[in-house]
């Protein structure tokens, strides 16, 4: 993983937010700082007393990073192991 | 509400709410620069991605500027065909013209895959939340203070 986003970010040609950088075997973890915009938003507009805004947006990235994890998990138990028992393959 | 049209948080500013938008605007324009960072220039793009670009549009001006200089600045014209397109590996760009240049480095790299998808999906989710921010500015509403038990159960 280290290796991998090394090699963007030394890459001579990259240029920053004009290039892409290289993580398409990592991709998935992009998951983690899209919740956390997503939370740092939404609950700044939500959140009436703003000293709860850190616990508030933590739980909230949590809840969208598990979810995601949990629909994943059951998509991959749903296709691999419930659908074969269902319609098994001849 | 004008002004969170103008910059994502600057109407919770204007209003008085300073950490408040200064929050909801890093935010979104960190979404919105984030999935730049990611898949380039090229995830915003209203010529080739144009449902996801209605999206980005909703983070104001900047998301426009975005796209004006990636069509005008960075797109190159086809020699043969006249149609604007991003340049190829193998082509430059010229900078009085704008047509495609064979042999030259390309403007931008595009970026392909889950890298672009996750990219403009940044940028479209950004648009949304700011569309949420400026509904806030113009009409706020806020989670209310939970009640202590005591004084729940005194009020039954």
């Amino acid at each position: 993983m280290n290796q991998e986003l090394f090699q963007s970010f030394t890459t001579l040609a990259y240029r920053p937010f004009i290039d892409p950088i290289n993580v398409h075997r990592l991709w998935y973890w992009l998951l983690i700082p899209l919740a956390l915009g997503i939370a740092v938003t939404y609950k700044a507009v939500r959140v009436g007393d703003m000293s709860h805004y850190v616990r508030q947006v933590a739980a909230m990235t949590a809840q969208i990073v598990g979810a995601m994890f949990l629909l994943g998990l059951g998509s991959y138990l749903l296709i691999q192991h419930v659908l074969p028992l269902i319609l098994p393959v001849k | 509400m004008l002004a969170a049209l103008v910059v994502p948080g600057l109407g919770h500013v204007v209003a008085g709410e300073h950490i408040r938008g200064v929050l909801a605007g890093a935010g979104v324009l960190g979404l919105f620069f984030g999935g730049m960072f990611i898949g380039g220039i090229d995830v915003v793009d209203s010529r080739e991605d144009a449902v996801w670009f209605y999206g980005q549009a909703l983070v104001g001006p900047i998301a426009l500027g975005v796209d004006w200089a990636h069509q005008n600045k960075f797109k190159v014209i086809d020699p043969v065909t006249k149609q604007v397109r991003s340049a190829n590996p193998n082509e430059g760009r010229d900078p009085i013209s704008g047509k495609a240049v064979a042999g030259g480095t390309p403007p931008n790299e595009k970026s392909l895959s889950k890298v672009n998808e996750l990219g403009t999906l940044f940028g479209t989710v950004a648009g949304m939340l700011n569309l949420v921010v400026v509904l806030d500015a113009g009409f706020p509403s806020r989670d209310k203070p939970r009640k202590p038990k005591a004084d729940a159960g005194a009020t039954a």
